[in-house]
């Protein structure tokens, strides 16, 4: 035994003295890369299949329309189908992966489509061309045929979230005021849109003017401002009955900029009283109200932290409008944003980490972003009139309003990445203000 | 060594500013006056050696003469000590322990004398006495070369009385035992190892030379081949069926470990530059596509891979080695990221990298950095 414990030691010890020096050459090669390139993800989405008679229609319709969906974010870019070497063969069969490799293809989405009556099934695969394997697992969704635009977005909000590991938003909804007419006669009422610009509705008529709706955490509710009594007014809308409520709010002569808690059951809104301005809160349920702030200046547009503990909002108490941060049950604000000009309707990013902001300064507006220490301030836009941004429910991307100039200006709306990439305008249809982005659906 | 080809030595500097001096002296008389001379003569070729001891012996100085000796036992002469410990150390008896134990009992015996005449030199008729036919008489050999300088040196003697160490180490000799001084414990070993030079102890420390170190033993060159033979010898005489199995046991873990570490196929060239380097990080930079507005832009990630001789990631395979700065999700997010990068600019051929560095570039650990590309 102990002959084997020797003979095993030595060899042991030959092996070591012989690969010590390999080793204490250097180890691997070590790099550090700092700086790598900022361009889309190409990706290809052929054609779903179609697994049933009738299909194939929608079929092409939706994966067009999840192809739109990635693109339209900007960090996505789709390969032509032309380009396509091969096609994909039955759901699930094995991937050709050097053919797809070969048009530098890096995200592949192979789906399929079933319909049955008014049921439609859509089921898809994500896969990593360059690693050869594929991305989480396969999904399958159920819905109706009419529903199938929340089908495709939905197959795009998983392939964003896998491919980005950030939550997507494409299946969600706009609220915002949509307008008709001149400037000096504008007509505006409430509607409601797919984050896309499909399938809008309104929600009111045209026959009061209604300002700054705000959805609730939960999608179901709108807050908003009406004059229908001919003051401001703080309403309650339930999106799916389309009835609505006015919320009892304070004592005041104007209740506006309302805003929900992130509970959905309370409401953070201004009140303005011979020329002063302060901050209160109500609880939807019992309608009592808090006053949060009190002091001879204007404090409006308040929003929540996403944890509820604080409030941000816009004060001219230093004489020009800047943002401030408070508890949310009241106290001493602590200034956040000090650059030049004048900052307004901030707004608290659902990550946590930032703040959307309005800003005026020589003579040009901008949607901008800082932290909520103020710092790190960045201006996304500019133009004649930007304002009112509003996050999407992932916290990557902002909607304002952009107005242009001119007494036959219009409003519309734009989005932008937090990257100040991609600005693009929201198609709809005429024109429109004050949009506020709901969560996604469920 | 000179631009004659002459290897100047201490005694070849004592032995030819000796005679030129004589020759000098004896052929033109220059600078000298008649008289001194032939009583310079007949005083050094008529005193014997009892009677230059007994000259020597009245002129010794008191030990509490001492303290001009002070100035010349420089701390520095225990420097040269040092290097003796090393080669002391292959005697049982501890170095630094001898260097303390010794000096008393050998104090007395030694260079006292020399010492102790030195600073009767800066006399004229001392630079006499120094004469040649001493200088030659002498049995003495010539004092082993050394760049140091002895603590004698340092004490600025004329020019022309450079024989006089020559006179330190003939008059070490025949020094008598007395002269109790306790310097001479430093004295003994500087003496011998020391010698007259020209580089001087302000332009060259002596403790900085002799303090060289030593050169190091070479490596041992691992040799696996020779190392089965050797197990086989060791093994094969026993006779018992143990050792036999033991034997294929070690053959076999040595041709294991052999093959793992044996780089025979890997072309060992010189280490990669920094352009084949760069031009490294460049190719895989061009395929990292960072999205500065993620939450994965706040990870730097660190992934390591293997290549083939062809420059491609072996099995595709890309595997983490660190990440900080993010979640689960976006640490994902950001390997990912990398991986992808890796796999795609290798492209169909590989990586463009030295085939004959491969050893250098074989295993790779690359760390992904996007601080400064986040949103700012």
């Amino acid at each position: 035994m102990m002959n084997r414990f020797m003979m095993a030691a030595l060899a042991a010890m030959l092996a070591l003295g012989s690969t010590a020096p390999v080793l204490a050459q250097g180890g691997p090669l070590r790099l550090t890369i700092t700086d790598g390139v900022i361009e889309p993800l190409p990706f290809a989405v052929p054609t779903f299949t179609a697994e049933t008679a009738g299909a194939e229609q929608i079929a092409s319709d939706i994966s067009r329309l999840v192809a739109q969906d990635l693109t339209g974010t900007g960090l996505f870019r789709e390969i032509a189908q032309s380009a396509y070497i091969s096609q994909m063969g039955a759901f699930g069969s094995p991937v050709a992966y050097e053919d797809w490799r070969a048009i530098n293809t890096q995200a592949l989405i192979g789906g399929a489509v079933a319909v049955s009556g008014d049921q439609l099934t859509v089921k898809f695969r994500l896969y990593d061309v360059f690693t050869g394997a594929e991305l989480g697992e396969g999904l399958q969704f159920a819905g109706t045929v009419t529903g199938w635009r929340r089908m495709a977005h939905k197959v795009a909000d998983a392939a964003y979230s896998r491919i980005t590991g950030e939550g997507g938003y494409f299946d969600s909804r706009v609220v915002y005021v949509a307008e008709e007419g001149p400037k000096d006669n504008r007509q505006k009422r409430l509607a409601i849109m797919d984050f896309d610009g499909a399938n809008t509705q309104f929600l009111t008529d045209s026959s009061t003017i209604v300002l700054a709706p705000r959805f609730s955490p939960s999608g179901d509710r709108v807050l908003y401002t009406s004059y229908e009594s001919g003051f401001p007014r703080i309403n309650l809308l339930d999106v799916g009955s389309v009835t609505k409520r006015q919320v009892a709010t304070a004592e005041g002569e104007m209740a506006f900029s309302p805003r929900f808690s992130q509970d959905g059951q309370r409401v953070v809104y201004s009140i303005a009283n011979g020329g002063n301005t302060d901050l209160y809160i109500s609880d939807l349920n019992s309608g009592g109200s808090t006053r949060l702030t009190n002091a001879p200046s204007i404090e409006t547009a308040p929003s929540f932290s996403p944890d509820g503990s604080e409030i941000v909002f816009e004060s001219d108490r230093s004489g020009g409008s800047q943002i401030y941060i408070m508890s949310a049950g009241g106290g001493e604000p602590r200034r956040v944003s000090f650059g030049e000009g004048r900052y307004g309707t901030p707004v608290w990013s659902p990550r946590g980490d930032l703040i959307a902001f309005t800003k005026q300064n020589a003579g040009q507006f901008h949607i901008g972003v800082m932290r909520t220490d103020g710092s790190e301030e960045r201006l996304l836009t500019t133009s004649f009139l930007d304002e009112g941004p509003t996050w999407s429910p992932n916290g990557r991307v902002l909607m304002f309003t952009r107005e242009t100039q001119g007494a036959g200006g219009t409003s519309a709306l734009y989005s932008v990445d937090i990257s100040g990439r991609n600005l693009q305008p929201v198609p709809v249809s005429g024109g429109a203000s004050d949009p506020a982005w709901g969560p996604l659906q469920p | 060594m000179d631009r004659f080809g002459i290897q100047w030595t201490p005694g070849g500097y004592v032995s030819s500013g000796g005679h030129v001096f004589l020759l000098v002296w004896l052929i033109a008389g220059w600078g000298f006056d008649a008289e001194p001379l032939p009583f310079e003569v007949s005083d050094v070729s008529v005193v014997s050696s009892e009677e230059y001891a007994a000259i020597v012996e009245a002129t010794t100085p008191d030990p509490s003469e001492t303290p001009p000796d002070a100035p010349e036992v420089p701390v520095a002469e225990k420097a040269p000590d040092v290097p003796v410990q090393q080669e002391a150390a292959a005697v049982p008896t501890p170095p630094e322990a001898a260097a303390q134990d010794l000096p008393p009992p050998e104090a007395p015996e030694d260079p006292v004398p020399v010492i102790d005449q030195s600073p009767a030199l800066p006399g004229a008729a001392a630079e006499e006495v120094v004469a040649a036919p001493n200088l030659t008489a002498s049995p003495r050999p010539v004092p082993r070369p050394t760049q140091r300088v002895t603590a004698e040196a340092v004490a600025p003697p004329p020019e022309d009385a450079t024989p006089d160490p020559v006179v330190q180490d003939r008059a070490s000799e025949e020094a008598a035992p007395d002269a109790p001084v306790v310097e001479e414990a430093q004295e003994q070993t500087a003496p011998e190892e020391s010698a007259t030079e020209i580089v001087t102890a302000d332009e060259t420390p002596q403790g900085q030379l002799l303090e060289t170190p030593r050169p190091r033993t070479r490596p041992n060159v691992p040799t696996p081949a020779p190392a089965p033979e050797v197990v086989a010898e060791e093994t094969a005489p026993p006779e018992t069926p143990e050792v036999a199995v033991d034997a294929d046991a070690v053959a076999a873990a040595l041709e294991a470990a052999a093959a793992a570490a044996a780089p025979a196929d890997v072309p060992q060239g010189p280490p990669m530059t920094g352009s084949e380097r760069e031009g490294f990080r460049v190719a895989v930079n061009a395929c990292w596509n960072v999205d500065p507005g993620s939450q994965a832009a706040r990870v730097t990630m660190t992934v390591g891979f293997t290549l083939d001789q062809g420059g491609r990631v072996t099995n595709s395979e890309v595997r983490q080695v660190a990440a900080s700065g993010g979640d689960d999700a976006s640490t994902q997010i950001a390997f990912d990221a990398a991986r992808r990068a890796i796999l795609r600019c290798q492209g169909q051929n590989g990586y463009d990298l030295p085939a004959d560095k491969y050893s250098e570039w074989q295993e790779v650990e690359i760390t992904f950095d996007p601080s400064g590309m986040r949103l700012r």
